[in-house]
């Protein structure tokens, strides 16, 4: 395999070239520990996991010995799984809504501001990202509970009489996608705001644009790719999530990656655990390739009429 | 400059995130051996640090040890990875990397059923189990952070002075000094960063440990996790505020040992 990869060292001078290419050929050696941990990593558990999902549960956690696809057409043809499916796509859809609205305009306020705040805010952020999600899912649990503070806040204010559920079901796994994307989607299109020349912005002002006018129709147009991008960075993030819909739904949301650690750990149902996981990750390929390619295609429509229309 | 929306949403955005971890704090210094969570605490003692469990101490061990082992494994391949395929001037670099970032488009619930089912099946065929020691928890981790230290260093290394190594070995420098007195220095951001994130998704994960622990390689987020579903006891409170205290220490000591912009995720997971 790493033959295939590592390509023609010959060049066309090798007197001159001799020198250099000795010390290529002595830094390609260092792939092959990489190489090959990396691909037993990859291969043979994910060859003994497909092949899993063809065989039929016989109960006690073994699996029948003959091929068959009746994993798969049980989950595509049971409304139970297909709901699964649905239910899974249509949070991600929305908590990925949610998190760009809220993600965007905070990248680009951090942008604006510069020096310690902006790095203080940044590292804020970051460790919003890094630090375990459980401990996050319990403060969580406490400010959405039915004596919480947002159930408090909002009966102080008479806008509700008795307390809203705001966990076990929908709206808290929702809120838990958004807490888990929207830190990763500001620091990305952190990045994407900062390529956006600042004298384009001072332009728009000088010839009396306003605040929202600016916003609406030089920032967000300059960064539409990158916003794009964190589109679809935060779908396969949620549609991937298990621990934010396990604690906040109470297990009464059932999403693919929820039903996975279900079948596998608590019905040992190990083929069609394995099928539900294959499905999840094809589908959100899938995703990813069908947008890729509205990119692309948008990409080049551009590149022809540069000045846009 | 007016007040604009982009302002007052970032600032209540930035108290979204936040707020969860300052609850947990604020509730674990609450008074008395109640069983109820109270935010805003009614009083402030330090009793729930007193009374956490031993097993968490075990936990936090077994995921100090996993997370270290993880990010120097997958720090010392990320830079064979690195080296070998920019240094090595290959045609394919950039193929080769996408390979070693295909882990990143498998959910990781999706990876801990996988190595659960492998682990089964190669203690069916050959009769070792990596679950019995820490190897079963090491192998998914180094599965899951390869990619984000190979793609961390291999960032990095085209930026590196050849002419800084070429002149060190025209003054006569063997390749093992040029490497270790020159390369080695440009390339340690990189390295700390990339070992960095090796270790703290090692240390914080649930959704690949949580298939993988055995009651005596318990992870502490798996701990945590599973207390806080099955077995809820306000100490957990302590335990998590300790660990958000010791993340926020290494997240700020990396930044200023390597620098703000190293640190920030690249968008790997896209490309």
């Amino acid at each position: 395999m790493a033959n295939d990869i590592i390509g023609p060292s010959a060049t066309l001078l090798p007197s001159m070239m001799s020198d250099k290419d000795d010390s290529a050929k002595q830094w390609r050696r260092l792939l092959w520990f990489p190489l090959t941990l990396s691909a037993t990593l990859l291969i043979f558990p994910q060859l003994t996991f497909v092949t899993m999902s063809f065989h039929r549960d016989i109960g006690m956690g073994q699996v029948s010995a003959d091929f068959t696809i009746a994993n798969y057409v049980k989950i595509l043809t049971d409304v139970f799984y297909l709901r699964a499916i649905w239910e899974t796509t249509y949070l991600s859809a929305c908590a990925t809504f949610w998190a760009i609205l809220l993600a965007f305009p905070t990248a680009y306020w951090i942008a604006s501001i510069e020096g310690r705040v902006a790095t203080l805010l940044l590292t804020l952020i970051l460790a919003s990202s890094l630090i375990t999600v459980p401990i996050k899912l319990m403060g969580l649990n406490i400010i959405l509970g039915p004596s919480g503070i947002v159930n408090r806040t909002l009966e102080a204010l008479s806008v509700i009489r008795s307390p809203v559920a705001l966990l076990n079901n929908e709206i808290g796994v929702l809120i838990g996608l958004v807490q888990y994307t929207v830190p990763i989607l500001v620091l990305m299109l952190f990045a994407v705001v900062q390529t956006i020349p600042k004298y384009l912005e001072e332009a728009a002002y000088i010839h009396g644009a306003s605040n929202t006018a600016t916003f609406f129709q030089l920032i967000v147009p300059m960064a539409k790719q990158g916003i794009l991008g964190a589109c679809l960075l935060s779908f396969n993030m949620c549609m991937g999530a298990f621990t934010s819909p396990l604690i906040l739904g109470g297990g009464r949301v059932l999403t693919l990656p929820v039903l996975i650690q279900q079948k596998i750990i608590n019905d040992a149902d190990y083929g069609l655990g394995a099928a539900l996981s294959i499905l999840l990750v094809c589908f959100v390929l899938l995703m990813n390739v069908v947008v890729g390619a509205y990119v692309m295609r948008d990409r080049r429509r551009r590149v022809n009429r540069p000045y846009g229309g | 400059m007016r007040p604009r929306m982009t302002t007052l949403i970032g600032i209540l955005t930035i108290l979204f995130l936040v707020s969860p971890f300052v609850v947990v704090a604020g509730a674990s210094l609450d008074t008395g051996n109640v069983f109820q969570i109270r935010f805003p605490p009614h009083g402030l003692s330090l009793a729930r640090y007193a009374e956490i469990h031993s097993r968490y101490l075990y936990a936090f061990r077994t995921s100090l040890v996993l997370g270290l082992t993880t990010a120097t494994v997958a720090t010392a391949t990320g830079l064979m990875a690195a080296l070998g395929a920019m240094r090595g001037r290959l045609i394919a670099a950039e193929a080769l990397l996408s390979f070693f970032r295909m882990p990143l488009q498998i959910p990781f619930v999706v990876t801990g059923a996988v190595y659960l089912q492998f682990y089964y099946q190669l203690v069916a065929m050959t009769g070792f189990n990596p679950m019995n020691s820490l190897l079963g928890l090491l192998l998914a981790h180094l599965f899951i952070v390869l990619p984000y230290t190979i793609s961390a260093i291999s960032a990095v290394v085209p930026r590196t002075d050849n002419a800084l190594e070429e002149a060190a070995e025209t003054l006569g420098a063997t390749q093992w000094t040029t490497f270790w007195r020159i390369t080695f220095p440009m390339l340690r951001p990189a390295l700390l960063a990339g070992a960095f994130y090796a270790f703290i998704i090692s240390f914080g994960d649930v959704p690949v440990s949580i298939f993988l622990v055995t009651p005596t390689n318990m992870t502490l987020p798996v701990l945590i996790f599973q207390d806080m579903r099955f077995d809820f006891q306000p100490s957990i409170l302590a335990v998590s505020t300790l660990v958000s205290i010791i993340s926020m220490v290494l997240i700020v000591g990396i930044q200023k040992l390597a620098g703000l912009d190293m640190v920030l995720p690249p968008n790997q997971r896209l490309s």
